[in-house]
């Protein structure tokens, strides 16, 4: 598309043979094609960057394996139980009623009693636990279960500062603060500053510098556009079609991964007093997910080798196969969770899918997949690990004492990244700062945060359900002054 | 209400002593036996009497109430001595009061030739042209059953498509509240109606009929509507406080105006009472979402200028309707009422005054309700005592920011003069020099 647009422009009378290269760049500027094409060069080099190798490190990806082929013996052996099959064709009055029923399925009746969630996150849990165990470990007296013996290199703490430049030097951060007085002249408070600074930033469209933007935190009336910039998701003309395509695969073939994401929302989403009012966009939200070849595509070689089926009711041709799902992802017990929060920016579901799905493709198949990538989980909680250990370390040897592993209290926060544990307003501004510094570190930090900020209690208790209940409400913290505290020297 | 009364004998007329006051414990009496309340009181340190004792504070029932003000008790209240509800609470309580004081109200303005009352003509769909208040239009076109009967027909001709909702004007919960969306039908009802309804006789059970509000804002396609809780320590001077928590009530199912849908209650109705019957009702968010998360969602979908000014408009139709009834309310200073204020937000983003609770209710449907309401209880208690926890009718009444808690000012119009004054006092002094 855009190089139609470039054709037409070099057409144009504007451009002269002459000085070709100058006045096209002008004749581009003065068009915003010039915006367009270097937001689409960096979208495009950011792609080319991902580690698409196979993972080095070979007893993770043995253990990645073993568990990918789990799930889908579990997925089988469900499938059997409930005698139905993994795909086949939805029939006609199915189709229509859920055609019918597009824009309300919570009103779609479905017995999904004998449904259980693939996994858990405590089931995922329980598999990295043993990743260590594909390690030989050198000293006797350390727990088997630490990551620590991963040959994984994890920042420290400085290090960390480092990244976080911006905060760990002070600067006034909108959600630490947003009525302090605005060091710049004209503007009462950091907020109003920030919002007109937001506006052009946003007037301008160019990526980076909306990255670069998001590092001191959005205001929540310019979030929903700044976030589709950055991640390149604006919606046009061909997003919907897309999307549309998308539905019709959905009420075409039936997938037995219908049934659990139907019992997914309802599990999490409907139960849950941020975002039951919503359910009803992330039926259709997550249904068209798992429909979506593109994100299978995109994430080849991070998200293991799907599970290929035969769709019941076609006859046997080279479209009687089907990826289970088509996305290759298979969702787990709080998979929605990723989708929520964007309600609050979206109210239309296919500006919703693509900004959730960007941010899929860009981090959250990080948070379930096994791999030995900076961003990847197993890294995310060595590295909370470590900063336990060095810099609380009375809270670390409190967890030795009292045999609980230190990871078991935060885990659940870490692979959500937050969704569902804090409320959405401190949620979105932990979510700026993912997207802001293009980094997942941030989680084990707040986790970390979060730890040390409760730690009197937590000296208090010595059982595994104690802690959980100490750690349980995390609606009164307030995320960002709590980091901008972890980062700054002491 | 559908609570037990405890009914006070009518014929007490011992003042009570503030021999209490002596012993330095404050004392209280409650009708409501909810653990909401207790704890508050109990977290004070004060100690629970009957209400033929000698209370410093009553959490009563509007009847008991009622009783106590009553020529005929001959109760008289000490200065100590401080009760949850006004006498005559009902002028804004109940429906047809209500409309009745607003209408005056803006006659009045109107009037005086007050900018407040400026008119602006109104197109309706059909057609028809009908003139509107500018600034005081949050109320939908209201008239009481049976009084207003022929102002009503002539103004349902007006527009003969629309839907109105019959409402009883001394019930709650939803009880009684039905659509109509035809005269025949109203027609209809009266000819069942257990009493006979003429224009011309008085009704007891009169009703009030207002133009539905058709095209409310939907969230997830669903309708709801608003909580917010107000508390008015006095009403000349106006004194009214706004809690920051609030919340919105969610419709089970989804929002549906097809004329089979109009008897279906469970879409139309947002009371927490009928929703709970409802096939579909949760009980761990019990269809409600807190007002700061409505609040963050509409400002990050439709920006920040809107979203701001809905919050301005719902104050100002707040304090509008209170100073409303202000001239009939009885001022009594022992006097202080926490109401609960439904309001319905239409797809335009403009507010509508649906109802005033003089009792809202205290039941907990959730965890987050619990806590909300226990915060309620505790600030309001914090506003309305003076600052040395001992409950006093004569005290200036203007809490400490402290003590608001999550209570923001709404309208001080003691402290409006205060300033006035202040300001004059300076001109005065300088034109003096």
């Amino acid at each position: 598309m855009k190089t139609i647009q470039g054709q037409k422009l070099v057409a144009s009378p504007n451009v002269k043979k002459e000085d070709f290269k100058q006045t096209l760049q002008q004749a581009m500027k003065e068009k915003g094609l010039d915006t367009k094409l270097r937001n689409t060069v960096f979208h495009w080099v950011r792609t080319q960057s991902k580690q698409n190798k196979l993972d080095p490190l070979t007893s993770l990806s043995k253990a990645s394996a073993q568990w990918e082929k789990r799930i889908h013996k579990s997925l089988n052996s469900m499938c059997s139980d409930l005698e139905t099959s993994l795909a086949k064709i939805r029939p006609q009055s199915e189709q229509d009623e859920l055609a019918d029923k597009w824009n309300e399925l919570s009103t779609y009746n479905l017995d999904l009693t004998k449904y259980r969630p693939v996994y858990a996150p405590k089931d995922f849990l329980e598999v990295l636990l043993t990743l260590s165990g594909y390690v030989p470990f050198t000293r006797e007296d350390e727990p088997k279960w630490e990551f620590a013996h991963l040959p994984l290199q994890v920042k420290t703490l400085d290090q960390i500062r480092k990244l976080y430049l911006e905060w760990s030097s002070g600067e006034p951060l909108l959600g630490a603060n947003p009525h302090m007085a605005s060091a710049v002249p004209g503007f009462v408070t950091l907020e109003a500053e920030r919002v007109s600074l937001g506006e052009r930033v946003a007037a301008l469209g160019y990526a980076p510098v909306v990255q670069e933007y998001l590092k001191k935190g959005s205001p929540q009336c310019l979030r929903a556009k700044l976030w589709a910039q950055v991640l390149g998701s604006e919606i046009k003309g061909q997003q919907i079609t897309y999307f549309n395509q998308l539905k019709k695969s959905v009420l075409e073939v039936d997938l037995m991964i219908d049934k659990l994401i139907f019992k997914d929302v309802q599990l999490t989403a409907s139960n849950d007093d941020q975002y039951f009012v919503f359910e009803d966009v992330l039926y259709q939200v997550m249904l068209c997910f798992s429909r979506d070849c593109d994100v299978m595509q995109q994430l080849k070689g991070s998200i293991g080798s799907p599970l290929t089926v035969t769709i019941k009711g076609k006859q046997t041709s080279t479209d009687s196969l089907t990826v289970f799902p088509p996305s290759g992802v298979i969702p787990f017990h709080g998979f929605t969770m990723y989708a929520t929060p964007f309600c609050y920016l979206y109210d239309d579901p296919v500006q919703l899918y693509y900004t959730f799905r960007a941010f899929y493709i860009r981090y959250w198949h990080r948070l379930h997949y096994i791999s030995t990538h900076p961003q990847g989980i197993v890294s995310l909680c060595l590295l909370y690990e470590r900063l336990l250990e060095a810099n609380e370390p009375l809270l670390w040897i409190h967890f030795r004492n009292i045999n609980i592993n230190p990871i078991r209290v935060v885990f659940k926060w870490l692979m959500r990244a937050f969704s569902g544990h804090l409320p959405p307003d401190q949620l979105l501004l932990l979510w700026d700062a993912i997207l802001g510094y293009d980094c997942l570190e941030i989680l084990p930090l707040l986790a970390l945060a979060i730890l040390s900020f409760r730690k009197e209690n937590i000296f208090q208790v010595n059982t595994l359900q104690n802690v959980d209940a100490v750690l349980a409400d995390l609606s009164t913290i307030s995320v960002i002054p709590l980091l901008q505290l972890a980062l700054m020297r002491a | 209400m559908a609570q037990e009364i405890k009914r006070i004998s009518p014929s007490i007329h011992r003042k009570p002593s503030p021999s209490n006051m002596e012993k330095g414990k404050v004392t209280y009496c409650t009708d409501l036996e909810k653990s909401v309340i207790i704890s508050n009181f109990e977290r004070r340190g004060w100690v629970q009497v009957g209400p033929e004792d000698e209370w410093n504070f009553y959490w009563s029932f509007t009847q008991n109430c009622r009783n106590i003000f009553s020529i005929e008790s001959g109760y008289r209240m000490n200065d100590n001595q401080m009760i949850n509800h006004f006498p005559n609470h009902y002028e804004l309580s109940r429906k047809d009061l209500l409309v009745k004081n607003i209408k005056r109200y803006r006659k009045e303005l109107e009037r005086e030739g007050n900018p407040l009352a400026e008119k602006t003509d109104l197109v309706l769909p059909s057609g028809q042209v009908v003139s509107r208040y500018l600034h005081l239009d949050f109320i939908p076109v209201t008239y009481v059953l049976p009084a207003d009967y022929n102002m009503f027909v002539e103004e349902y001709r007006k527009s003969p498509q629309s839907t109105w909702i019959m409402k009883p004007c001394g019930k709650s919960q939803g009880a009684g509240i039905f659509l109509i969306n035809k005269l025949s039908k109203l027609k209809k009802w009266s000819r069942e109606a257990k009493t006979p309804f003429h224009p011309q006789l008085s009704n007891k059970e009169s009703y009030v009929i207002s133009r539905y509000i058709d095209n409310p804002l939907l969230i997830g396609g669903k309708k709801f509507d608003l909580r917010l809780y107000v508390l008015v320590t006095s009403f000349r001077p106006l004194k009214a406080y706004l809690f920051r928590h609030g919340f919105c009530r969610f419709c089970t199912v989804k929002y549906d105006t097809s004329v089979t849908e109009l008897d279906n209650m469970y879409v139309h109705l947002t009371n927490v009472s009928v929703q709970k019957h409802g096939g579909d009702y949760n009980s761990l968010h019990g269809g409600k979402m807190s007002i700061q998360n409505f609040r963050f969602y509409l400002e990050g979908t439709r920006g920040r200028a809107v979203t701001e000014k809905l919050f301005a408009d719902m104050q100002w139709l707040i304090v509008h309707s209170l100073k409303a009834v202000a001239p009939v309310m009885a001022n009594d200073r022992h006097c202080f009422e926490c109401y609960g204020y439904d309001i319905i937000i239409d797809n335009t983003l403009k507010p509508w005054l649906v109802e005033v609770n003089a009792s809202p209710s205290l039941q907990s449907t959730t965890h987050n309700d619990r806590i909300l309401k226990y915060k309620l209880i505790d600030n309001i208690f914090s506003v309305v005592v003076p600052p040395d926890g001992i409950p006093d009718a004569r005290w200036n009444k203007i809490p400490t920011t402290e003590a608001l808690g999550d209570f923001d000012l709404l309208i001080d119009e003691d402290l409006m003069e205060k300033e006035d004054m202040n300001t004059r006092f300076c001109k005065f002094q300088r034109v003096k020099q």
